[in-house]
């Protein structure tokens, strides 16, 4: 017959490829077949074991063993994922760190006159009126109405306030009930601590603009804080409403600021530093930003061989109510990330020498799965507002911004602008400063959500500073020194400079030894693979292969097992059902074809090499013995015929 | 006896085998609850033909052949051998508790340390006020005597002088028994006084402490006289301080009169955030943030939430001779820890703006055989006289203490005081002194053995400091400041810039460093290994060591039964009776019959019929042979 060939490549492959079936016809006999045969030790033993107790034993062993085997197994699983830290110091040419100087003072005070004016009069006549206060020892309080004709609308809105008692009114313009709101009153009553003499409390509070009787009270026990920051609410207003060209105007130019530059023993001038406007501290000036393309490095360690420059702080020009202090504030940074020098700023003192030694550390993590940090920060939900690399911090103040912009409409003016937004001011958004401290108490408790969205970066660079300070000038140079700085400087001021408007800096490498920490994974597959050999080796002298082959037995063999028993059943019931219902007997043709039908039997019922062996012998036993039982024979026959022998015995 | 072969068996004993155990299975009731072995051979044979331990059934059932049997004897021994080597080595990195440093960046909220600060400004107490005026005198005498300096103590009542000497005799004799005297540098010569004309390079300044006979005596020098003059003025000042009773009641703890302003991420101090102590050379300590009820916590980096404070830092001591600095001393520590603040401080420099800025590091040491750290120090042999959590430096000044105690029957003054102990007082313990300074040697030369008792705490917080100055006020603000400090703090002008200090302390990241440690070598990885080796010498696991085990307890059981048989027969031997028949024999009625049954035979035997078990059994263990 001309058979397709398609058919005669399968009928071929059937033949010399033969699928065989269970190794036994029952369960209990396939896992007799299985303890006999596998390499795996116990079972053998369950089975060739003689006496109940001895069987039970091994049974239990192999039992235990198993389990052993899947949980050492699951403790090396587990603890895969583990890095150890290796710190290898090595000595090198290092490059120098930017280093990014601002005065503390941001702005001239002399040419800020024209826009803080107004602030400064509010700001000496509240002095005045709570403490008795005049610049010119005239300690003439005036009226309170006088205050509230001249002041501006704002002032006015957000005035400071002395409360006596907090149950009471307040002593100011205003008198309004105050209704303490749980979470935004900050200082409470009870616990002050610097109440002085009397139990004066100064504060401001802040309103809802839409709802007046939504108020946060902010009181200080100290004066000089509340002033401070009373002064600083207002100023940040006033601020926002500069445009940044006029305000690096209005700040300290590179000449301003560096009187003499020196870096690795050779003279720099304020070519090498670039300007850089922060909110706060207003014009910066970075050493070695690497925006020229080139960054500079050191050749040795030690103070001769830093930066070393010589500041001008111009102390008289500072504003007295924003900042009490005098100095400059100096950040040391890599190239490619952000100064955040309000918060982590070094602050270096006039009429002093300070020397700032720098200690190079490079960490490294692993990044996931080892441990949750960003190698770029990409994979963060956080738009990174400033234009430098990822870090913790900028994720933190991105995500705050950004909030800030979508419940207040506005941005607050210490951190960079999202686009289309612009900054807050209490002309185009009279509720934004209620807005911002709710807000703000909201990210510190952390139900922004800024702190669980933003995570750590796997790779940072740290410089640790040692600081310490000399007089300087001395005594004996201070003389000489002065002139040929205010010389120097001679075509700008013509007056003599002050030593205590001088502030002299170095910032140097103490060693050029760069630490480096680096995670690296404590497992690698080869290790865990063996290491699993070696528990399933230990335990039960198992391998892949017995894996497989107990995946072959006990899933695969088993259930084909099971699946026939059931499809006998099922078509003994079926059949008999027939039977019941056309009372004529099954015919054998129709049974067999089911059974070829019937993807399970079609392969598995084909008697395999074992379940020969399992039949018994021919006669030729020396020893006499009982006659065979019927479906021996039969089974005898149907070891070597091709049919099934579940359609045999329904045949019968 | 056909005993389970499965090895390399022909095909027809196999099947013969299967259907024998088909039929066992049927005999699974008659099956004993436990069935021993006739004799040896049938043991070994069947462990032989049964183990799982490669080389062994090569050994034993290659026996027929000589040269094979020694090879493989050989063979196994020497994998044997290698094994152990390999399981030394193994043993040997497990037990030195090899470690993996990790290194953890934790960003979760940052707890605000405690943070002491100190007034360097001992308040004298108004109980003693009157015996330290006197110290003073004869420290005023001493100087003037010494040095030829005439002391202004103008601040000192010198109406009382008549008084004193009256009401006090006791404590200039105590200080005259300890005078301050010079010496040459190398014999040790009492000096008349007034001699300034010598040169001075020769000559050390010093008091003596004798012992209580005075027999031995110990020379306390100091090359420099200030060093000498404090130490001297400090030791009588302890002194003086001992004798005073037990309830230190301060009169007053001035905190508004010393600490100005205090802001905590911009909001004002509480009253309940700081606790106070009186340290006797640093003054009046406030420690700010020590209550566990409460903490402060950092939700940023940076000045404006950290701590921030104004301080005053006038001088009013009498003498100042227990603090020869201005300023105030600043100590960062953990919650629960005692401010050691000669151990960590930071000095606050007058007139300016410190600024310390803070990293926090944490360090997780592995305790147990890993490393010599303790946990909670309850295995430390130390008694803990401090309330606090262990610390090394708890641990050790407490050692020292009890030592002192020990040794000199009293207790120095700065530590915590044991229970049943009272303070070292010269008008009670009068060589005090001498003995003191003398454990005080030995402690350094740890002869005490304190620094080796004391050890390290397995989970230490370090805070980094590095600080930043600024100028403060600065002089267009000053005017304001200082007006507003006066107005609300009654702060007086005069001093103006060196009156005042302020501080910031805050943290530099918003994340902070742990390095931890992990086992690089543990139970699992060991038992991993080890079975590695065992794997690759022998192919054979746990479960085979137990059919070893198996095995010589078999033996052992056999060997019994088989002596009580021999022993049994031996007795029915001796009295003339009937022959010991097997049936008889008790041991085999119990363990035989169950057991050899459908081993020792194939089925068909048993069905046909029960011949004498003796008859069949040379023949079924020659069959063996011939199979093996």
């Amino acid at each position: 017959a001309a058979m397709a060939p398609g058919k005669k490549i399968t009928a071929r492959l059937k033949r010399t490829l033969p699928v065989k079936g269970p190794q036994a016809p029952t369960l209990s006999e396939l896992m007799r077949w299985y303890c006999l045969n596998t390499n795996t030790h116990g079972c053998r033993r369950i089975v060739v074991s003689r006496g109940r107790l001895r069987r039970f034993l091994w049974i239990l062993l192999t039992l235990s063993a198993v389990g052993l085997i899947l949980w050492q197994c699951a403790e090396l699983l587990m603890n895969y994922y583990s890095a150890s830290v290796s710190v290898t110091v090595q000595f090198q040419k290092l490059p120098f760190p930017a280093v990014t100087i601002c005065n503390i003072n941001p702005y001239k005070y002399s040419s800020m006159k024209d826009y803080l004016s107004e602030l400064d009069k509010e700001t000496k006549k509240a002095l005045e009126t709570f403490y008795g206060f005049s610049e010119g020892k005239s300690k003439v309080r005036r009226s309170v109405d006088e205050w509230n004709s001249s002041g501006s609308d704002f002032f006015t809105q957000i005035p400071l306030l002395k409360f006596e008692d907090f149950s009471k009114t307040a002593t100011d313009l205003r008198s309004g009930q105050k209704r303490k709101i749980e979470g935004s009153v900050f200082h409470k009553d009870s616990s002050i601590v610097n109440s002085g003499d009397s139990n004066d409390i100064i504060g401001f509070q802040l309103c809802d603009a839409n709802n007046s009787s939504e108020c946060a009270l902010y009181t200080f026990s100290s004066g000089v804080n509340a002033i401070q920051e009373w002064y600083k609410l207002h100023y940040m207003n006033i601020m926002a409403q500069i445009p940044l060209e006029t305000k690096e105007k209005l700040s300290y130019s590179a000449d301003d600021l560096l009187l003499t530059c020196f870096f690795d023993g050779l003279s720099c001038d304020k070519r090498h530093f670039t300007r850089f406007h922060h909110p706060l501290h207003g014009n910066c000036y970075t050493f070695n930003s690497g925006e020229s393309g080139t960054i500079l490095s050191t050749s040795t360690g030690g103070s001769e061989y830093g930066l070393q420059v010589v500041l001008y702080i111009d102390e008289a020009d500072y504003n007295p109510f924003l900042v009490t202090s005098t100095g400059a504030k100096i950040i040391v940074h890599d190239q490619d990330e952000y100064p955040f020098i309000e918060d982590i700023g070094t602050e270096i003192e006039t009429a002093a020498a300070t020397s700032i030694g720098m200690h190079f550390t490079r960490s490294r993590k692993l990044s996931k799965p080892y441990s949750d940090c960003t190698e770029t920060g990409a994979d963060i939900p956080v738009e990174n507002l400033y234009n430098k690399s990822y870090s913790l911090q900028i994720c933190l103040h991105s995500c705050f911004q950004k909030a800030m912009v979508d419940s207040c409409g506005c941005a607050q003016y210490a951190q960079p602008l999202p686009a289309g937004a612009e900054y807050c001011n209490y002309k185009k958004n009279p509720n934004w400063m209620y807005c911002y401290y709710r807000l703000h108490e909201k990210f510190v408790k952390e139900q922004l959500g800024c702190q669980q969205i933003c995570k750590d970066a796997c790779s940072f660079k740290e410089w640790a500073l040692t600081t310490s300070i000399a007089q300087w000038p001395s005594a004996v140079s201070e003389d000489w020194m002065l002139r040929v700085l205010s010389w120097d400087k001679g075509q700008k001021i013509n007056k003599k400079l002050n030593k205590t408007d001088l502030a002299n800096l170095m910032v140097f490498y103490k060693d050029l030894n760069e630490r480096f920490i680096s995670e690296n994974p404590a497992n690698t597959l080869v290790i865990l693979l063996s290491n699993f050999g070696g528990q399933l080796g230990l335990w039960m002298s198992c391998s892949v292969v017995c894996v497989i082959e107990i995946v072959e037995v006990f899933f695969i063999d088993s259930l084909s097992i099971v699946m026939r028993r059931q499809w006998q059943k099922a078509k003994k019931w079926w059949n008999g059902r027939k039977r019941d219902r056309s009372g004529k007997p099954p015919q054998a043709g129709d049974l067999e074809r089911q059974g070829h039908d019937n993807p399970v039997c079609i392969d598995e019922d084909l008697p395999t090499f074992n379940t020969a062996l399992r039949l018994p012998l021919p006669q030729d036993s020396p020893l006499p013995r009982t006659p065979p039982p019927n479906y021996s024979t039969l089974r005898l026959e149907a070891a070597f015929t091709e049919q099934l022998p579940d359609t045999l015995e329904v045949g019968q | 006896g056909e005993s389970v072969k499965m090895g390399k068996m022909p095909e027809g004993e196999k099947t013969r085998q299967c259907k024998q155990e088909e039929q066992q299975q049927k005999d699974e009731q008659q099956e004993g609850l436990i069935e021993f072995y006739s004799s040896y051979q049938e043991l070994f044979q069947f462990f032989c033909s049964n183990t799982t331990i490669h080389g062994a059934i090569r050994l034993v059932c290659s026996k027929k052949n000589k040269m094979k049997t020694a090879f493989w004897s050989v063979l196994f021994f020497l994998t044997f051998g290698l094994m152990y080597w390999q399981f030394g080595i193994l043993y040997r990195e497990y037990f030195s508790y090899p470690v993996n440093l990790n290194l953890n960046l934790n960003s979760d909220r940052l707890t605000f340390p405690a943070v002491t600060l100190c007034t360097l400004n001992p308040y004298r107490y108004s109980a003693i006020r009157k015996k330290l005026d006197e110290l003073d005198q004869i420290t005023h005498q001493t100087l003037l005597d010494l040095y030829d300096y005439n002391m202004s103590l103008a601040r000192s009542d010198w109406s009382t002088l008549s008084m004193r000497k009256r009401s006090s005799r006791s404590l200039l004799h105590h200080v005259r028994r300890h005078p301050l005297r010079r010496q040459k540098r190398d014999n040790l010569v009492n000096l008349p006084e007034n001699s300034p004309s010598v040169d001075k390079n020769d000559w050390k300044i010093g008091f003596v402490l004798c012992s209580e006979n005075n027999k031995d005596c110990f020379h306390q020098a100091y090359s420099s006289g200030v060093d000498a003059v404090r130490e001297w003025y400090s030791f009588h000042y302890i002194n003086i301080l001992a004798q005073m009773p037990d309830a230190k009641a301060l009169d007053e703890s001035d905190f508004e009169n010393f600490i100005y302003a205090c802001r905590f991420n911009e909001a004002t101090c509480d009253k309940a955030n700081y606790t106070h102590f009186h340290h006797p050379l640093y003054g009046n300590c406030y420690t700010f943030n020590d209550n566990s009820s409460s903490l402060w916590t950092s939700s940023l980096p940076g000045i404006s939430n950290g701590l921030s404070l104004v301080v005053r830092t006038e001088q009013n001591d009498f003498i100042p001779l227990l603090s020869t600095v201005t300023g105030a001393r600043v100590m960062v520590h953990d919650q629960n820890e005692p401010a050691f603040m000669d151990d960590g401080g930071f000095n606050v420099r007058p007139g300016i703006e410190t600024s310390i800025s803070m990293r926090k590091e944490m360090t997780v040491r592995l305790g147990g055989s890993y490393s010599d750290c303790t946990e909670d120090g309850s295995d430390v042999p130390v008694q803990n006289l401090y309330s606090s959590r262990y610390t090394e430096q708890v641990c050790i000044r407490s050692c020292f203490q009890l030592n002192m105690v020990e040794r000199c029957g009293c207790a120095y003054y700065f530590y915590p005081l044991p229970a049943g102990a009272e303070y070292c007082d010269y008008t009670k313990h009068v060589a005090w002194g001498y003995c003191y300074y003398k454990l005080l040697a030995e402690f350094k030369a740890d002869v005490l053995g304190c620094f080796h008792k004391c050890r390290k705490p397995c989970k230490m917080t370090q805070y980094q400091l590095s600080a930043g100055y600024s100028r403060w006020p600065s002089a267009v603000s000053e005017d304001w400041v200082f007006y507003m400090l006066s107005q609300q703090n009654k702060y007086n002008i005069t001093s103006k810039r060196n009156g005042v200090a302020k501080v910031n302390i805050f943290f530099e990241e918003w994340n902070y460093k742990t390095n931890g440690e992990s086992p690089a070598f543990t139970v699992v990885t060991l038992l991993s290994q080890l079975g590695n080796q065992w794997s690759l010498w022998f192919g054979s696991s746990v479960l085979s060591v137990m059919e070893l085990a198996e095995l010589i307890l078999d033996f052992i059981a056999i060997t019994f039964i088989l002596a009580l048989r021999w022993f049994r027969s031996r007795q029915q031997l001796s009295p003339p009776g009937p022959p010991p028949s097997s049936h008889d024999n008790t041991a085999f009625q119990d363990e035989v019959p169950g057991l050899s049954a459908p081993h020792r035979f194939t089925v068909e035997a048993v069905v046909t019929m029960l011949p004498s078990y003796n008859s069949l059994e040379p023949r079924g263990l020659s069959r063996d042979g011939e199979v093996g």
